[in-house]
């Protein structure tokens, strides 16, 4: 388990740095947008609801860019490194990387691009069908991704007490590390089973499961060091994650 | 400006160099188009922002009937308003409301990543996706809500979520006293993103602009 997936709790830090805006240098919008595009463009959506046709949009982009490939760089990070780079920033070394990996571009490329200066007002262009390009990135936007997969099939209920897994993380787990091996009350049921966005290998995810709602007492996540008027986490966790709490075994 | 951004002199100008140059290569290899970008940052400067959860709240505080659907059934609720096309699309496919009452005080928090649900809030602020509070909020959220200014009560409970899975939640917080005569559009102005994530609570209009 990484540093980055138990940051909850993390003791020893300072104020929070309360900067309301969204972006605070300019390039950070760049990179955000770029992120979106790829993942209006994402050949995953071929089998996302909406029934996106991204043969028509005619985009050169072929692979699969998602929330969970950009995830998966910042968790795979030396964990020092994650604390040491801004938000943005692992963003932009985590796209650019992919990029240069997927073959869209090479190293040579992009560091001769940075050498001259080059930016979207001069790359050369070939005109294409570049409206349907956009239009599909901005259907994305309207439309979604939605994760959910045929009916419920829950094998707890409200009310139920469970323990959490610790299953190993692997490069990407959607486990609140604050939470493993800790019991909680299951507080609502989805409706419906969800997907996610890839296999997570021996963490669990991907095939369509059933979601929850978990309750945590604070006195149990954080024993001794719980606020003296503690507060509970609500987690909405995917159902490989939680296992039948054995209370006969306790104490 | 904060020590989050005191860095070396060079190091936002390489980002800016880098990311620049990122995007004219992609344009050149038919990735995306010379457009692209600034088409996604006008669907989010002008459509999906947080004027959509501003006026999700005062719908909520005005109607009861509107108020228990967007409890239940967000999505359901949020479709019946005249919002952008596309509020249950990229990160709100399943919008949820945590709704603050007496006693019950909800905070948001993603401490895995940033998850937000966009077509309510828009993007998220910086602050939200700070590690010290995603680390914080989820073990001592009254210490960090004490030090933002959000006035709790001793037997008010915090709840906090923690959007670890498909949900995107976001905090109807509650209406403030003193705004009996005010129009649903006036209501609307006094919510703020940051109280719809549970990091402020609404200030009545006699009050507004004196919380720096």
């Amino acid at each position: 388990m990484k540093l980055q997936h138990t940051l909850g709790g993390l003791e020893g830090l300072g104020p929070v740095d309360f900067e309301k805006r969204v972006f605070v240098e300019e390039w950070e919008k760049r990179i955000f947008g770029i992120h979106t595009a790829l993942m209006g463009l994402s050949d995953s959506l071929r089998g996302a609801l909406p029934g996106y046709d991204l043969d028509s949009a005619g985009t050169s982009f072929r692979t699969t860019w998602t929330w969970a490939d950009l995830r998966k760089g910042a968790e795979s990070m030396n964990p020092f490194d994650y604390f040491k780079y801004r938000y943005y920033e692992k963003w932009l070394g985590g796209i650019s990387g992919y990029c240069v990996e997927q073959g869209y571009l090479t190293e040579d490329e992009l560091a001769a691009a940075i050498a001259e200066n080059r930016s979207a007002a001069d790359a050369l262009v070939s005109e294409g069908p570049a409206g349907a390009i956009d239009d599909q990135v901005i259907r994305y936007l309207r439309e979604g991704d939605s994760p959910r997969r045929g009916p419920a099939t829950p094998r707890f209920e409200v009310g139920d007490t469970v323990l959490i897994a610790n299953p190993p993380s692997g490069d990407h787990t959607r486990l609140p590390g604050f939470l493993r091996g800790h019991e909680g009350v299951v507080a609502s049921v989805a409706e419906g089973n969800y997907t996610y966005f890839c296999s997570t290998g021996g963490d669990g995810l991907g095939d369509p499961v059933p979601v929850y709602v978990v309750r945590f007492d604070p006195a149990v996540l954080w024993g001794a060091m719980a606020e003296h008027r503690g507060s509970p986490v609500y987690a909405e966790l995917y159902e490989p994650y939680l296992t039948p709490a054995t209370h006969a075994e306790e104490d | 400006m904060t020590d989050q951004f005191a860095y070396p002199s060079d190091r936002e100008s390489a980002s800016a160099a880098k990311v620049q140059a990122l995007e004219a290569l992609l344009i050149e290899k038919g990735v995306i188009t010379s457009t692209t970008v600034d088409k996604v940052l006008g669907y989010f400067e002008s459509e999906m922002t947080p004027l959509n959860g501003q006026k999700i709240v005062a719908r909520a505080w005005v109607d009861e009937e509107f108020a228990a659907l967007l409890a239940n059934d967000a999505p359901a609720a949020i479709a019946q308003l005249d919002l952008p096309d596309g509020m249950a699309g990229a990160e709100g496919e399943h919008i949820a409301a945590v709704v603050n009452g007496p006693g019950v005080h909800n905070l948001v928090i993603c401490t895995l990543c940033s998850c937000f649900p966009w077509p309510v809030l828009g993007l998220p602020p910086y602050w939200y996706k700070d590690p010290v509070f995603r680390a914080r909020a989820a073990r001592e959220p009254r210490a960090v809500l004490t030090e933002l200014g959000v006035p709790l009560e001793e037997d008010t409970e915090v709840r906090v979520w923690d959007s670890s899975g498909h949900s995107r939640w976001f905090v109807v917080p509650s209406r403030p006293e003193g705004t009996d005569g005010l129009t649903e559009e006036q209501l609307a102005a006094l919510v703020t993103t940051e109280s719809m994530i549970g990091v402020a609570v609404v200030e009545p209009p006699a009050t507004v602009g004196s919380n720096a």
